[in-house]
């Protein structure tokens, strides 16, 4: 298969996706089958490619010298890629339903739609420069997303999301220009690209700028410090928040860190430096924070995307362990959560759809009058607190199981902040559920007459968020192993 | 015939989902409450389920030491039961208790209300119990130690008040809190023993272990702590005196007598059969143990004895109780270790019928207070006659059974080389029982002998239907039955101390 596919599935979405406000659609539901036909031929496309694994890259233009626009599929990238092109069409179907009542669809669809491409775009880059455009990109692209609704809160939130990611991409520049000048390639290489004889007397710089390089890209993950515009960007409708700041955006960031620690910088560089260190005790710490403001928050959405937080930093974890086998847990935490995460939003998304409650205390008894969203959310919320048999298990035991290899004392104390933030998650999680179907004996059921699941487009995705969580729980084998693979370059 | 151990754990299990579907469906269509007929049909199908289920465990649980993997969780990691003696001790006394309590609550559970619920969870958590006994390794056993807790809190919050939500919660959280630090352990027991498969005298690995001494010891102290939260051990015993009063008193029973005891078995797998007895013996983790469990004899007793509602009365003597088996469990020693196996059949006998009688007191009269007791007697003789034979029996006066158990743990600790805890412990464990006495006996008393309270008292006869007495009757006989003929009990505890240490 030529090369060329990966501009192909780059450039289609994004295309597609802004001739959204020009084509004259006779109605809604044309705008619909336009939309979800393009994000399933993408996705098909992604799926043919990451078959047929292209071997060569593609080049999309050169600025000069050695900065070029290009892509490459390693396994990296299959993962990332993959996952987002399985939920990119169950998300769209999902806000097909969702956004009737939203209002602006149009708008909203094409720069959903050309997110897609964008977050493709990073998952399959060949070299830091274009990871970091697409990185750019991608914040622009998501900003009208969050400013949707056009509130005076959309707004101030969408401000923060932008401060904070350019800024966050700022320090990202300092490390893409390390690399650039005194790596052996600017490409993404299993090992990293810097040697000790090219660096000479510069290499105790590179604990600084590696640090530097991630705190920025990781400010997409929300780490801490820069963790509060995840939850304020909740303010955009769910299928944003569901796929966008549990999926896309905030795995891009993870991603990129994954990138730049084991691709550019390279563990041998870092590992055991105080680089190292900070960070990781700075990801534990996000990691309790996460949940503890989880567990204030009564806002539903904001609720999650605190515990979002938290669980990004399980993958920041992972990564920062700086072996093969943390690359393993964070890769797993990676999708496990992704389908968690979606999967609870959507819940939330669901109840604010036909209800339009907002708040963890006015959901007494909706268990009883929702069942199939509320029983759903109670297994993602299993899931995400790792009950074994569901994927979160699955993904945690993987960290955990570098954490504990790596003989590390501050890795210990990360286990302990798991587990911590597992029954925190258990806290603000369950207590949702208890309180939705054990409203309790004097409840008057009659105040939430109204109240009832919603159609068969929003819960097919939830029917197979669940099926994936069990089967990720209970068969791990192949997708671990697949991961074991792809780090085993490393 | 090693797959038909798949039977008793999936059936109750399936069957009580089934019942708990149907009643959401049911509700959904606005159905009035059950009929008679309709509640008939209930408590036949639920009977023979569990019946079935029960024998089908006991009779595959004395026919060998089955296993079966079933699949494989991860790489390495299969969801693998094997029976061996432990699980078989365990799953016994389990089926029979609960198909005792089960045929209780058929009367019982009519003034609750909920009854489709209650006996679809009841049935659920009985196959998820099967399993957990069954369970031959470390993360099988978690897997089914976690839906232990998860189908039993609904349990607990059975009528709907938002003390008993609250209790839930409580029960839940603390749980959840005991569950995770016992997965601390189980990580680092995963890096640093051999297999995580249960076998006698542990799999750790003395190689890999060394030099990571300080960190194991703090991985199984944690795993003592979080698995002794459902065992009711101090610092995370505050659950058990909150949920256990608030839940039906057949569920109370339950939990008592063996969801408790399930926190045991998760240390007796831990202790005896992944980490080995050997490495902590002598270490700050033994003598913690000890002091823990000798700490929460006796104020679980003390709290008992000024406690003036009944059933939180038997809910701290639980506590008190269960340390009772840790603390013979903590001495390491084979005598103790016997000791602690008795306590624990004995046990979980004895405080499901005090339970059970205690309900059936609120259920005939509503009286919840000890001091409300006074005349019983006159009223039900029978029920007093059980209550009183098992609280002969917790208290350990010969020849009912608590005596052998209590025997066997003060001679395991008197030979044991634990240092000052040799006669430390079962000082304890006699100022304990002292207590006991103190405030299980003056229900009795005042029962059977309410004295000239002013006016002249007309004691009406009101003892329960026999539906209700028989299980109780039967229970506490066994109470006292397995004190008189201990024999069979004790070799069998014996050699399976032998085995493991």
């Amino acid at each position: 298969m030529n090369a060329a596919i990966f501009a192909v599935v780059i450039l289609l979405p994004i295309l597609a996706g802004a001739l959204i406000p020009l084509l004259p659609f006779r109605n809604r539901t044309w705008m619909m089958v336009y939309t979800e036909a393009v994000v399933l031929l993408t996705s098909g496309l992604v799926f043919l490619t990451l078959l047929n694994r292209p071997e060569e890259a593609f080049v999309l233009f050169r600025f000069t010298g050695n900065l070029s626009i290009s892509f490459r599929l390693d396994g990296l990238g299959t993962v990332f890629a993959g996952l987002v092109s399985v939920l990119w069409p169950l998300a769209s179907l999902y806000a097909f339903e969702y956004m009737k009542h939203e209002g602006h669809e149009k708008i909203f669809f094409m720069f959903y739609t050309i997110t897609y491409g964008v977050t493709l775009g990073i998952a399959l880059s060949e070299d830091i420069v274009t990871m970091y455009c697409f990185y750019e990109m991608l914040t622009l692209v998501t900003l009208p997303l969050i400013m949707h609704t056009l509130t005076r809160e959309a707004v101030l939130a969408s401000r923060t999301y932008l401060y904070y990611s350019l800024g966050g991409a700022a320090f990202a520049f300092i490390g893409m220009i390390f690399i650039l000048s005194y790596g052996s390639t600017s490409n993404f290489v299993p090992g990293g690209v810097l040697s000790a004889a090219v660096l000479g007397d510069k290499r105790s710089w590179v604990p600084l700028i590696f640090l530097l390089c991630f705190w920025g890209f990781s400010v997409k993950a929300a780490l801490f410090p820069f963790s509060s515009w995840l939850p304020q960007a909740g303010v955009a409708p769910t299928p944003v928040t569901a796929l966008l700041h549990a999926v896309a955006v905030v795995k891009a960031g993870a991603f990129t860190t994954m990138r730049i620690t084991y691709y550019s910088f390279g563990t041998e560089f870092l590992k055991g430096t105080w680089a190292q260190y900070v960070l990781m005790a700075v990801i534990v710490f996000t990691i309790v924070y996460g949940c503890s403001r989880a567990l204030k928050e009564t806002h539903l959405k904001r609720r999650l995307a605190w515990s979002t937080v938290s669980n990004l930093s399980y993958i920041l974890f992972g990564v920062i362990l700086m072996t093969p086998l943390g690359l393993v847990g964070a890769l797993s935490h990676m999708i496990f959560h992704a389908v968690i995460k979606i999967c609870s939003f959507f819940c939330a998304g669901a109840v604010i759809y036909k209800t339009g409650r907002n708040y963890v205390h006015e959901l007494n008894g909706f268990g009883r009058r929702m069942p199939v969203v509320f029983g759903i959310f109670t297994i993602s919320s299993l899931a995400l607190m790792g009950v074994p048999g569901l994927c979160g298990f699955i993904s945690k035991w993987n960290l955990v199981r570098a954490a504990v290899a790596s003989e590390n004392p501050l890795a210990y104390a990360g286990v302990a902040a798991l587990l911590i933030s597992a029954l925190l998650t258990a806290i603000y999680m369950l207590s949702i559920s208890v309180r939705a179907f054990f409203p309790g004996r004097n409840f008057d059921m009659s105040t939430i007459q109204d109240v009832e699941d919603p159609n068969w487009m929003m819960l097919l995705p939830l029917v197979l968020f669940v099926i994936l969580m069990f089967y990720f729980g209970l068969h791990s084998g192949p997708v671990v192993g697949a991961l074991e693979s792809i780090t085993a370059v490393l | 015939m090693s797959g038909l151990m798949l039977l008793p754990v999936f059936l109750p299990i399936l069957a009580g989902s089934g019942i708990l579907v149907s009643s959401v469906t049911a509700k959904q269509k606005k159905a009035p409450d059950l009929t008679e007929e309709a509640r008939n049909k209930l408590h036949l199908f639920s009977a023979a389920v569990l019946v079935v289920s029960a024998v089908l465990a006991i009779v595959l649980a004395w026919s060998g030491d089955l296993s079966l993997t079933l699949f494989y969780l991860m790489k390495d990691i299969p969801v693998f039961f094997h029976i061996d003696g432990i699980g078989r001790v365990f799953v016994t006394v389990i089926s029979v208790v609960w198909t005792a309590i089960c045929i209780y609550s058929f009367v019982y559970m009519k003034h609750e209300g909920g009854e489709c619920r209650f006996f679809g969870l009841y049935l659920v958590v009985y196959g998820v119990l099967v399993a957990l006994t069954f369970s031959g390794n470390l993360v099988t056993m978690y897997l089914f130690y976690e839906l232990m807790t998860l189908t039993s809190m609904p349990l607990v919050l059975h009528n709907g008040s938002r003390e008993a939500i609250m209790a839930a919660l409580k029960y839940l959280f603390y749980s959840m809190c005991g569950a995770y630090l016992g997965l601390f352990g189980i990580f680092f027991l995963y890096r640093y023993c051999s297999s995580l498969t249960f076998t006698p005298g542990g799999t750790l690995d003395p190689v890999l272990a060394s030099g990571h001494e300080g960190i194991l010891l703090i991985a199984i102290f944690a795993m003592l702590l979080g698995f002794g939260v459902k065992a009711g051990m101090l610092p995370l015993h505050a659950w058990l005196p909150t949920a256990h009063p608030v839940a039906p008193s057949p569920a109370s029973a339950a939990l008592s007598g063996i969801i408790v005891k399930c926190g045991v078995l998760a240390i007796i797998r831990s202790v005896y059969y992944i980490v080995g007895p050997d490495f902590i013996r002598g270490t700050w983790v033994q003598t913690t143990w000890m002091v823990l469990a000798l700490m929460t004899v006796f104020l679980g007793s003390m709290l008992a004895f000024r406690e003036p509602v009944l059933k939180k009365r038997l809910a701290y003597s639980t506590v008190s109780q269960i340390s009772y088996i840790l603390f013979g469990l903590s001495a390491l020693s084979q005598t103790a270790m016997t000791g602690a196996l008795l306590h624990v059949v004995f046990h979980a006998f004895i405080k499901s019928t005090l339970f059970l009688v205690a309900g059936i007191v609120i259920f005939q009269t509503g009286r919840t207070k000890v001091e409300e007791l006074r005349g019983l007697g006159k009223e039900m003789p029978k029920t007093l006659w059980c209550y009183t034979f098992a609280s002969l029996a917790l208290i350990g006066i010969p020849p009912a059974s608590g005596f052998v158990s209590k025997w066997y743990l003060a001679q395991g600790a008197l030979e044991a080389e634990i240092g000052i805890f040799s006669w430390l412990g079962p000082v304890v464990l006699l100022v304990s029982a002292l207590l006991t006495a103190g405030y299980l006996f003056p229900v009795t008393m005042h029962g059977f002998f309410p004295g000239k309270s002013g006016a002249q008292n007309v004691w009406k006869k009101q003892e329960p239907p026999y539906r209700m007495l028989l299980p109780v009757a039967f229970l506490a006989l066994m109470a006292v039955l397995l004190g008189v003929f201990p024999n069979p009990l004790i070799q069998y505890f014996g050699q399976i101390a032998a085995s493991v240490l």
